[in-house]
């Protein structure tokens, strides 16, 4: 009996983990000012979220219902191989399709590169 | 690599039909002491002992996800300051893996690291476009890069 | 305690998908709507994880890796379209 009761606590506290990791991506991609500081905040914050969220949910299933369900292991592998490609590929297609950067960015490397002729394709 | 994993497999293989029990747990008794067994003769193959490998492929893993959860509560900080002073920046950096999947890792390194994101890829894979929430701790990240992440994925493809 | 606690996280997820979604519609350059469409994809994969618990059922288990997928994909040819114009090239030079 008091072994549910903390392995309740566990899945609990994982679980308010992802919620709030979620709740702050999207306050993140709210607030930021332009699209790589967004995508900063929705690729990792998200990825960690779903990852704790599908963790007490595997948790849940398994010691409370007694069902070893591996989709949801699968499925925390999956986001956490795909998420930081997503995040990859929206900030290259951002870029190449010319959203400029925040004003008060610093620097930028790729400025250069992409205007010397040597690298142009 | 290949080859000593497929000679263990053979050897626990070995150890099954030797003993005459066809049980998961045969196998695996033999699979261990035919690692002994390569382990004790480990100079007479070409590569190293790959029980070593799949040690810093763990390795790789366990800086996978300490990453994660820096870079987490660094982007909860910076979402949850009230004022927004940060200084965004592209910077460049060169690295020194050659191979597709190496870099891959590495890109994928470099996004879960607090602060930083991968933009883009130079044609020739030299040079990695990282896109920093500080351009300031610029000085930081590449010494992380420099000497955790690209030594643990080296070890991994040695 | 347990129940009211997973009905919060619900909450959550369920300001932030309201969050994504403010952002899907304003957001000023298309970017900024594939980085929310795809937040909004995985949101829904954790809606519907939390769901099962409440509900104590684990039929709507498989449907996560199914979003899970979907979402991927959405983004990646999002992100082609972006960038070359088509998604699929049917003449390929390499």
């Amino acid at each position: 009996m008091k072994m549910i009761e903390i392995v309740k606590l566990i899945i609990i506290f994982f679980i308010m983990v992802g919620a709030f990791l979620n709740l702050v991506a999207a306050l993140g991609v709210i607030r930021l000012p332009d699209v790589y500081t967004r995508n900063h905040a929705a690729s990792k914050a998200s990825a960690l979220g779903i990852m704790s969220i599908l963790l007490g949910t595997f948790l849940y299933f398994y010691f409370i219902n007694h069902h070893f369900n591996s989709r949801i292991l699968l499925g925390i592998v999956f986001f956490f191989l795909t998420t930081p490609v997503a995040g990859h590929l929206i900030g290259r297609a951002s870029y190449n399709s010319g959203v400029k950067l925040w004003d008060k960015s610093v620097q930028d490397d790729l400025k250069k590169s992409k205007n010397n002729p040597e690298n142009r394709e | 690599m290949a080859f000593q994993l497929l000679l263990n497999v053979f050897l626990g293989f070995m150890w099954m039909l030797l003993t005459v029990t066809f049980e998961p747990v045969a196998f695996l008794k033999g699979y261990l002491f035919g690692l002994l067994i390569i382990f004790a003769f480990r100079r007479f193959f070409h590569s190293r002992f790959y029980l070593l490998n799949v040690i810093a492929v763990f390795n790789l893993i366990y800086i996978f996800v300490r990453e994660l959860i820096l870079s987490n509560i660094a982007v909860v900080k910076t979402v949850l300051k009230p004022k927004l002073d940060m200084n965004p920046g592209i910077f460049a950096y060169p690295t020194v893996l050659e191979k597709d999947w190496e870099i891959t890792i590495l890109a994928n390194l470099i996004t879960l690291t607090p602060g930083t994101l991968v933009i883009d890829v130079s044609p020739d894979n030299k040079i990695l476009y990282v896109h920093a929430m500080d351009i300031n701790t610029k000085k930081e990240s590449i010494d992380s890069i420099k000497n955790t992440f690209e030594k643990a994925i080296m070890e991994v493809g040695r | 305690m347990f129940h009211t606690a997973i009905l919060i996280a619900i909450l959550f997820i369920a300001l932030a998908m309201l969050g994504f979604i403010y952002r899907a519609i304003i957001g000023p350059t298309i970017p900024d709507r594939v980085i929310a469409l795809d937040a909004l994809g995985i949101n829904l994969v954790a809606l519907t994880a939390l769901i099962s618990i409440v509900l104590d059922t684990n039929a709507f288990l498989d449907v996560i890796l199914l979003i899970g997928i979907l979402a991927f994909i959405g983004t990646v040819a999002f992100s082609k379209f972006l960038e070359k114009g088509e998604v699929i090239e049917n003449d390929r030079d390499r």
